[in-house]
Order: structure tokens, then sequence, then C-alpha cells
């Protein structure tokens, strides 16, 4: 009873310190850029996760990304509608390509899904990069608007302009995703994805129906990753082909995932959280380029001597210290 | 009329060049069951050694390629020792590590040579014409065609005319049985990887002498050679260099009719249709 207890409280403390650092260290923008940034490749690896969680590995998640990004920056600056409007609705972009791989890809597994995905990101990247006359092709688009300012009593929280805010903003759209994640998780629709990943024949016999859960589960994910796009566009304020759909985009939330622990609720959440502000604090002053080279290693690494990730150690170390 | 010719000629060109750019990968996967997403980064590194040597050695480009064949059988060899480590499920773990592999060879390389495009030029470059018709091809493409056409039949004589080959064939189609018949298997994992190494080291040079590099340009030829080797089947060489050859006009077309910027999609497109027509994937047949 007590360990489950404890297994509320700690992620609760961390949300708490997350939340109440900036109140004792009030002017930290490189800090604040930095975390609000790790929340949001948390949102990613959450993202990710979920898809992975029904069994597949997708190398191809920058596709929804970009399809994302692309979606709200184009609606905003064709419409000129409010940010806030834009991004749920451009996200649907990645949504509907999401349902895309769902209906083509349904006979693929493992490996040739894994190389399915990864080419599934040239076709909207190309279209793009070639389609100017309406996406502005390679030289992408610029002066996107920035969030919209929140009026909430006396509280102002400029989103657009303060990094302050911004932080909080992915603080809480990661404690959204969180939650998300861990219903995938523990729900009764969660054990259905992990019975089809240990045994999809076996899962189909027990009344799972795998197709279904599947797209269910891509839907989410592609949809979480599509909103994260069209953040991402916002957030910067200009976007290119090239930055989007980027392999970066696509490894990222999987070794985040991995090296955090893709099994555990937060394992992706505390992957994001130690390895960004560590490649973005300590490698990129010393490696203005190459410093992703980071991701790559730990995941070479991960794979090789800890497929679990780091998240079961800490489950350990918190067992020994307890008992 | 003769720009159709042209283009076709130049498909034939470049084709042949994919070929090269598969084989070593299909080596590689056929008797290993290997995927090596870092291929293309492989290339595209070897290419940069080949570049660094010419420009500020001041090697030509043609002696750099044994340079690159010494070098790039040894990388691989030591891409094989780290993936032996690999627990099961070793087709899923070696996708995702040669894909960390990838992300980290592409951010080294941006480190080190920065993200320009890069190019081996050759001192006043002549064209050489086909006799009686307007069809012409430089004299670096003419040395991309006939090294990759060389390398094609070796690797053809290597396979199908040695006793070495029957062995690797022999554990590209079933590994169990090559056992039984006495065949090493370990060693002809080494020697898959050694001869994909050198297969690799060879592409290098040719692909910084007909098309730019650059730290992210790995991924094409990934594309490219999963894409032929989907199609032929592993092992195949007479398959591969066919495949090699449909792929290299189908994108010549492409970019003569839709405009260059659409030839990346050919082979993103193609190797789709293989997956979703071919879901079971490649091994079904040695």
């Amino acid at each position: 009873m007590f360990r489950f207890r404890l297994s509320l409280v700690l992620p609760l403390a961390a949300a708490l310190v997350l939340a109440l650092w900036p109140l004792v260290w009030a002017e930290a923008d490189l800090y604040f850029q930095v975390f609000g940034m790790a929340c949001f490749y948390g949102v990613l690896a959450v993202a990710w996760n979920i898809y992975a969680l029904s069994g597949a590995i997708s190398l191809g998640h920058a596709a929804f990304f970009g399809l994302g990004a692309y979606g709200s920056a184009l609606m905003s600056c064709y419409l000129q509608w409010s940010p806030a409007v834009t991004v749920p609705l451009g996200a649907v972009a990645g949504a509907a390509y999401g349902v895309l791989w769902g209906l083509l890809f349904k006979n693929l597994r493992g490996v040739y899904l894994g190389l399915a995905t990864l080419a599934s990101v040239e076709i909207p990247k190309v279209i793009i990069d070639n389609w100017s006359s309406f996406t502005f092709g390679s030289l992408g688009v610029v002066g996107i608007a920035p969030l919209p300012d929140l009026r909430l009593g006396g509280l102002e929280l400029a989103f657009g302009t303060s990094l302050k805010a911004q932080y909080y903003l992915l603080l809480l759209f990661l404690a959204l995703a969180g939650l998300v994640h861990r219903y995938s998780l523990v729900s009764r629709w969660g054990w259905a994805l992990r019975a089809m990943r240990e045994n999809e024949t076996a899962a189909a016999m027990l009344g799972v129906e795998v197709f279904r859960h599947r797209l269910q589960a891509l839907l989410l994910s592609s949809y979480l990753t599509g909103l994260c796009g069209a953040l991402y566009a916002h957030l910067l304020g200009l976007i290119e082909p090239a930055l989007v759909f980027s392999l970066h985009i696509s490894a990222l939330p999987l070794v985040l995932s991995i090296f955090g622990g893709r099994f555990l609720t937060w394992g992706p959440i505390l992957g994001a959280l130690i390895l960004y502000p560590l490649d973005q604090l300590l490698l990129q002053p010393q490696f203005p380029t190459g410093h992703a080279a980071l991701y790559g290693l730990v995941i070479v690494l991960t794979i090789l001597f800890c497929p679990q990730g780091v998240a079961p150690w800490l489950r350990k170390l918190r067992q020994i210290a307890w008992n | 009329m003769w720009l159709y010719a042209q283009i076709i000629v130049s498909g034939f060109y470049l084709g042949s060049f994919y070929a090269l750019i598969a084989l070593g990968f299909s080596l590689i996967f056929g008797v290993t069951h290997a995927f090596n997403l870092a291929h293309g980064e492989l290339i595209i590194l070897s290419g940069y050694l080949a570049y660094v040597l010419w420009k500020y050695g001041q090697v030509s480009p043609y002696l750099s390629i044994p340079v690159c064949l010494a070098v790039m059988p040894g990388v691989a060899l030591l891409l094989h020792l780290l993936l032996q480590r690999l627990k099961a499920p070793f087709e899923l773990n070696s996708l995702v590590v040669t894909f960390g592999l990838a992300l980290f060879l592409q951010n080294a390389m941006l480190f080190a040579f920065s993200a320009d495009y890069r190019l081996i030029h050759l001192g006043g470059s002549r064209i050489f014409q086909v006799p009686g018709t307007p069809i012409s091809l430089t004299a670096g493409q003419l040395w991309v065609l006939s090294l990759s056409l060389a390398a094609t039949g070796g690797v053809h004589w290597l396979l199908y005319g040695t006793f070495l080959g029957k062995a690797l064939r022999a554990a590209i189609q079933d590994r169990q049985a090559a056992l039984l018949a006495g065949i090493n298997v370990t060693a002809m994992r080494r020697t898959a990887f050694l001869f994909g190494g050198m297969l690799i080291g060879l592409a290098g040079p040719l692909y910084a002498l007909s098309m730019y590099l650059h730290p992210a340009a790995g991924l094409e030829p990934t594309l490219i050679a999963i894409v032929i080797t989907i199609f032929a089947g592993v092992g195949r060489t007479r398959g591969i260099l066919a495949g090699g050859w449909l792929l290299g006009v189908a994108e010549s077309l492409a970019a003569f009719v839709l405009g260059t910027g659409w030839r990346e999609l050919v082979s993103a497109v193609v190797l789709l249709s293989l997956l979703i027509l071919k879901p079971q994937g490649i091994l079904l047949k040695g």
C-alpha cells in the first residue's frame, strides 16, 4: 500500500519542484528556455511512446510533426486566425496522415513497419518543398504569429514574449500528456495495447480488436505529435521543410523514450528531462554544431547495455532505499 | 527523341551507381540479417575521406579509391563488433542501433566538415559523345559508370564463381543448413561485412565525384539501397543491377517530367509501394 502511494508521491513532488523553482530563481531566461523545451520534447516522447506501446517502433514521427507545424503556420498565415485556434486545428493534418499510415501499413510489423515509416517522411517533405506557390517551398514560412497573451483576472500571461510564461505553458502541456500516457498504460485500453505488443495472435484470440486499437493509438500519437509541431511553429516563428521533417525530429522521441524507459509511465518524460538539458547546457556551448551526436550515442549505448532504459534503475534504487 | 535517349542513358549511369550502393547493403543484410540504416552515412563518410585527401592532400580522386577501399572495411568490421553484441530481437535492435549510429555520424560529420555542400571537381572535365548520336557523358560520369559496373561484375564473380561465394550464398539462403554443411557462418558474417565495407569504400569517392556531399545526404542512399534490395532479393547481383537501372531511369524521367525537386520522391514512393505489396518482407526467398 505504502509503495503504491509512493509511486504517486514521487511524480507529484517532481512536478511541484518543476513548477516552483522559478519562484526562487526568478530571472533565468536560459533555464526557462531549456527546461521549457525539455518539457516540449517530453510531450513528443510521450506521443511517440503511445504508438510504441502497441509494439510499433516508428522512425518517422517527423512526418506528423512537420504536417502539424505547416498546418498551423499556413492557416495562421492565410486566414489570420489566432494561434489558439490554428494549433489544435493544424495538428489535424498530422492526425490525418496518421490515419493514412494506419490504413496503408496495417499488415506491416517490426522492421518493415520501421522502414515504411522512415520512407513516409519524404513524401510530405518533398511535396511541401516543391509546392512553392502555397507553402513557400524550401525557403520556409517566416514571421509566423507568436502565441497570444492570456489575461486571467489580474494575471497577465504573455506566451508570445515571456520565456517564463512559455515554460509554464509547456510544463502544463507535459503534465496533461503525462496523464494521457498514464491512461494509455493502466486503462483497459492500455492493457489491450500491451497484450498486442507481447503477442498479437493471443491478444486477438482474447477479443482485442487489433486493427482498431492500433489505429486509435496511432491517431492519439499522431495528433499529439502534430500539436507539438504546431506549437513549435509558433514558438519559433519560422519553419522550413528541412527543419521540421528532419531525421533529428524523428529520432529524438525514440531516443528519449528508450533511454528513459518506455515501459514505465514517466520513463519518456524522465528521458527528456535528463538528456535535453544535458545536451543544451553542457554540450551545446562546447560543440555548437554536432552536439546532437549525443542522442545517437545514447541510443546505441542504451540498446547495448540497458534495453529497459534508466527508469527501472531508479525504481530499484527506491526499493533499496525504502527497505 | 534524342532527348529521351539521353535521359535513359543518364538513368543507366545513375542506376549502375545505385546498384553499387545497394550491393554492399544487400550482402551485409543477406548474410547477417542486420538492417544497416547507417549505410548511406558510411558512404558519405567515405566520400568525405576522398574529399579531404583531394582538397588538402592533392590526391587524385582515383588514387583515393584504394585508400577508401582499405579504410572502410575496418569501419564495417567495427560495426560488426558492435552489432554482434545485440540481443534478440536482432533485426529490430539492429535497425534502432544503426538509426542512432546514423544520427551520430550525421552530427559528427556536421562538426567536422560543416553543413556546406562539397563536390570533387575534376579539372577540365571532358565530355565523351556516343559516336553518331548527340548523347554525351562527362569523364567523371564515365568513371562512375565503369567502376560501378566493374564492381558489380566483381561481386557477381565472387558470389557465383568462387567457393567462398558459394559458402556466402549458402549462409544467405539457410543458416542452419549451411552450418550442417560445415560452413563457418560466423566467419561468413565477418566476410560479408568486409566485402560490404569495400563496396561502401568504393561508393564514397564515386558519390563525391557525381553528387554533392553534405552531412545529411546519407538518408537517400540508404533508402535507395533498401528499395533495390527489397525489389531484387538478397545476394542476387543481376536482379540488383536490373533494379538499380529501373530506379535510375525512373528518377531521371521523374526529374525531367516533374522537375528535379521531385526526384527524391521516387525512391520513397517505390519503397512504400513494395512494402505495402510485399508486407512479409524480403527474406522469404533467398
